[in-house]
């Protein structure tokens, strides 16, 4: 187990940097976080708590950005998405202003705070937005190497981190500029997984290799998925898993499926693993930690290990 | 001074009617809000409230100017021509084929400094320019023009609230106090008075004014660089939309729509009249 929250590693990686350069700013919505304290402390004049008003927080962003700074905005993830999606619009994907959008609680990484703060729709809703990247953070060593690569985009990007402990998978020199990365390689049979599903999906495959059924893990960490990579690693597969904590419209599966779609793979079987959009929020008002919600929706370990095992039969 | 009011009066007759036929010609366009407020955009530009180069648009001291109100860009368009930011053939080609702008607001056009036309975004980035500029102890001062419809928006009251708290006496913001929303006159909508009350309550120093007088204006801003308030200053422009075409005033009908045909002839004929006689 990492012993950093990815959103500390993240900040600390970013304060690390904002010291040497007093142009990064950062503009919370009256979150907290032990790596932000610093900022506050010791950096005051690049800390800027605008409190509980996410909107407000993209447009002094903006205007911000126009001056001339790196401006990195925080909130948990669905109100730094989705409550400011048309501000995110407006000022990044039509004016193309390099904001950093930081939203905390990737999927159930709220466990017990119910559906208002799950984020089951964030690469669905900000995949759709061009000139913006996502990355969808899977451990604290890529929290904090996103971190730094945040400081110097010239483009938009929003950071998902999670906000529970979740193991390192990466060690500190991997470059992570490809936008995917094979955790466990294969030939003919992948998951792909992302955010905290990454570490579900590799798990379960180490032990399916024990019972003899072979499979390669990519962790997609990066959107717009880099297609070309992707294509060629899996160029031998004739079955694909792909398995997100989030919902099945427009998720990692979707994407999966527009890339192997319009490049003549459509013939690759894949089956998408994630929230069904039939049963909705309700699974969402259950508590007792993430793996309850996740049993929910047939996500918990036992259950895709039998859904992953079915397919690939 | 006398001479430049009248100079400055005669401008505004004539943008008038540049404003007019740019959204004729397009069959597009918000004639009515630019009206209401292309007297204050006047004063700033032609009467040098406003800092600002044409010949170098994105001079760094210049003072910015936020058109959040993105709807009135014909008028911001027109003034910006006339002073060289860009070829005034520009506009014959407003919001058509081949044309550099439409409707609404282009961060891209020289002289504008952001794209809007959805409301309540220019108020913010306009607070964020004031604070990057007190940050970099820059001495420019920032400008924001809203709609007094715009004004409905909750993030305006989060950006309000901010700017005040952070002391943005470089922010001043510019309200087009015409009382017509889209479909409906404002007060009849949901009511914003007492309006400027409200903007006291949120901690800005106010004054309200002719939006339409250039004299009323010059009082209220051309002391505004010396100003000792550590106050963001809120300017409520009484304003009639369309003001100028009487046929296009008070009647909500107007917000989105260009005269046609038999209108069409009586909007010249109602400016030719003001401009004459007015």
């Amino acid at each position: 187990m990492s012993s950093l929250p990815q959103r500390d590693a993240f900040w600390n990686r970013v304060f690390d940097i904002a010291k040497k350069d007093r142009n990064i700013m950062v503009i919370t919505a009256d979150m907290g976080a032990p790596s932000l304290d610093q900022f506050r402390k010791d950096l005051p004049a690049q800390f800027v708590n605008v409190g509980i008003a996410e909107q407000n927080a993209v447009t002094i962003a903006a205007g911000l950005a126009l001056s001339g700074k790196k401006v990195f905005t925080y909130a948990i993830a669905p109100f730094i998405t989705l409550r400011c999606l048309e501000q995110i619009r407006v000022e990044s994907a039509i004016m193309g202003l390099p904001i950093t959008f930081v939203g905390v609680g990737a999927g159930f990484g709220y466990p017990d705070s119910g559906p208002t703060h799950h984020m089951l729709e964030d690469i669905a809703i900000m995949r759709a937005l061009p000139n913006i990247i996502i990355h969808s953070i899977s451990d604290s060593v890529m929290a904090a190497a996103i971190g730094e690569r945040s400081c110097g985009l010239k483009i938009a990007n929003y950071v998902r981190l999670d906000r529970q402990l979740l193991p390192d998978l990466y060690d500190s020199a991997t470059d992570f500029s490809p936008g995917l990365t094979v955790l466990k390689e294969g030939t003919d049979r992948f998951l792909v997984a992302t955010g905290s599903m990454t570490t579900t999906a590799l798990a379960i495959a180490r032990r399916l290799e024990d019972r003899g059924l072979s499979l390669g893990v990519i962790d997609v960490h990066t959107f717009p998925l880099n297609a070309e990579l992707f294509l060629r690693i899996v160029q031998s597969a004739t079955k694909l898993v792909s398995i997100e904590e989030h919902f099945l419209a427009g998720g990692l599966g979707s994407a999966v499926c527009e890339v192997l779609n319009d490049n003549n793979r459509g013939s690759v079987q894949l089956a998408r693993i994630g929230l069904s959009m039939e049963q909705g929020f309700t699974g969402c008002y259950h508590y007792g930690g993430r793996d309850v919600l996740r049993k929910q929706y047939g996500l918990d370990d036992a259950s895709l290990e039998q859904r992953i095992v079915r397919h690939f039969a | 001074m006398r001479k430049q009011l009248d100079e400055l009066s005669g401008k505004s007759k004539e943008l008038r009617k540049i404003i007019l036929e740019m959204c004729i010609r397009a069959g597009t366009g918000h004639v009515t809000s630019s009206l209401s407020c292309i007297d204050l955009l006047i004063a700033l530009y032609h009467g040098g409230l406003l800092n600002c180069d044409a010949a170098n648009p994105s001079w760094p001291q210049r003072d910015r100017f936020i058109m959040s109100k993105g709807q009135g860009s014909p008028a911001l368009y027109a003034v910006l021509a006339d002073l060289g930011f860009f070829d005034q053939r520009e506009l014959d080609r407003f919001a058509q084929q081949g044309g550099r702008f439409g409707v609404h607001l282009q961060h891209d056009v020289p002289g504008v400094e952001i794209t809007s036309g959805s409301l309540g975004h220019g108020f913010g980035i306009a607070a964020g320019m004031a604070l990057g500029a007190k940050l970099d102890r820059e001495l420019h001062l920032v400008f924001a023009m809203l709609g007094d419809g715009e004004c409905y928006e909750g993030s305006i009251w989060e950006t309000a609230m901010f700017a005040a708290h952070h002391r943005l006496n470089n922010l001043i913001v510019l309200i087009d106090r015409n009382y017509m929303c889209v479909t409906d006159f404002t007060e009849n909508l949901v009511q914003l008075e007492p309006f400027d009350q409200k903007w006291k309550a949120f901690g800005w120093d106010v004054v309200n004014i002719d939006g339409h007088s250039f004299e009323r204006i010059f009082e209220a801003l051309s002391s505004v660089r010396s100003r000792k308030s550590i106050r963001p200053l809120a300017v409520i422009a009484e304003t009639v939309k369309g003001r100028g075409i009487a046929s296009l005033c008070y009647d909500p009908l107007w917000h989105a729509v260009v005269p046609q045909g038999a209108d069409q002839d009586a909007a010249r004929l109602c400016l030719e009249r003001w401009c004459t006689h007015e």
